[in-house]
């Protein structure tokens, strides 16, 4: 009986450590397929070509610049050659701030167009009729609508779209 | 009847006891977190102003240039990370959360340093549902305080029961939430 459990603990042994070696070749294959699958667009260039990117997974690299301390599920990922906000429904580790990392996410597209604008006045005016914002504030929104309507007025567009990403995963880079 | 009042007071009391220290939890991380806005609920933040002389423009050796800097304004263990916001402005990232802006041109600097608030650190990590087993548990937590509120009503009899001033005083507690709402919302 003890000879017959010694064989059948070392068969299964055997058939799992195979399988086990199978699940870990197919999943470094996968791996290295998504990798090699997922672009990875500089920071500098980010803005230039998300566009081509809308609901699709990308990889930025950069350092992380802030946390938004209002929930932390907002990071700013920063180089010498520009930035991009990285959203996640999780909350970011207050540790990652200052560190190098490599995100994997999905690019989001907000526009900004002349509704957008005109919800942003009344939100403006409202917010500052509560008291909730000073007239510093008041005036500084103010001057960033006038800003975007300058800009598309230059450019001869309807919109400015702002890009970001919605975070997937992350690896920290030494 | 009886047997509730009895059950209701065993229940309110024995759960109430098991839970005063997730009530305190979250009640003082929620007094913290109510008040982002005016403070900083998990670090307390120290500025320290500096002069440097050294050349911390964009270069290939800079690291070096920025260790001697961190041995002046901290230590250079502490180094983590360095980038460029702009061509004049060198942002360095300390372990801990701390930081060092620079104004590389002019060479005025402010290190910006961050200290875990005690206590509130801690409650407030815990507010934010740092994993699924707290999650659960927070759920039961939950739970704990609807069984509170129905066992309230029949805990006392008569006229300081829920009949009487109990009665008036729950019926405050649900007016001043549906006020804020019509006036409000």
């Amino acid at each position: 009986m003890k000879k017959i459990i010694l064989i059948l603990v070392f068969i299964i042994s055997i058939i799992s450590c195979k399988t086990d070696t199978k699940k870990a070749a197919i999943n470094e294959s996968s791996e290295t397929e998504q990798k090699q699958e997922t672009p990875q667009i500089a920071l500098g260039e980010f803005d230039i070509k998300a566009g081509d990117f809308v609901d699709k997974e990308i990889q930025l690299k950069g350092i992380v610049d802030h946390i938004c301390k209002h929930g932390g599920k907002k990071i700013l990922l920063v180089t010498d050659e520009g930035d991009a906000h990285v959203f996640s429904d999780e909350r970011f580790d207050d540790a990652l701030k200052g560190s190098e990392i490599i995100v994997n996410g999905i690019v989001l597209e907000e526009r900004i167009d002349e509704a957008y604008l005109l919800k942003m006045e009344e939100n403006n005016i409202k917010s500052h009729s509560e008291g909730k914002s000073n007239k510093e504030q008041f005036e500084n929104r103010k001057k960033h609508a006038q800003q975007y309507r300058n800009m598309m007025k230059a450019d001869s567009v309807d919109y400015i779209s702002n890009f970001s990403l919605k975070y997937i995963s992350h690896t920290e880079i030494d | 009847m009886k047997k509730l009042r009895k059950w209701s007071r065993i229940l309110h009391r024995d759960i109430g006891y098991f839970f005063i220290g997730t009530t305190l939890i979250y009640a003082i991380s929620g007094i913290a977190l109510n008040h982002m806005s005016d403070w900083n609920p998990n670090y307390s933040i120290e500025l320290k102003n500096f002069e440097t002389d050294l050349n911390l423009s964009n270069s290939t050796n800079v690291k070096e240039q920025i260790l001697l800097l961190l041995d002046n304004v901290d230590h250079r263990k502490n180094y983590k990370k360095h980038y460029y916001p702009s061509n004049n402005r060198l942002k360095i990232f300390l372990k801990g959360g701390s930081s060092i802006v620079v104004n590389v041109k002019k060479g005025y600097g402010t290190a910006e340093y961050l200290k875990k608030r005690p206590l509130f650190f801690e409650v407030n990590y815990l507010h934010y549902n740092p994993n699924r087993i707290w999650t659960w548990f927070s759920d039961i937590f939950a739970a704990a305080l609807i069984l509170f509120a129905i066992t309230s009503f029949f805990m006392v009899k008569g006229k300081k029961g829920i009949t009487g001033r109990g009665g008036i005083y729950t019926a405050l507690g649900i007016v001043i939430p549906l006020l804020f709402l019509l006036l409000y919302m």
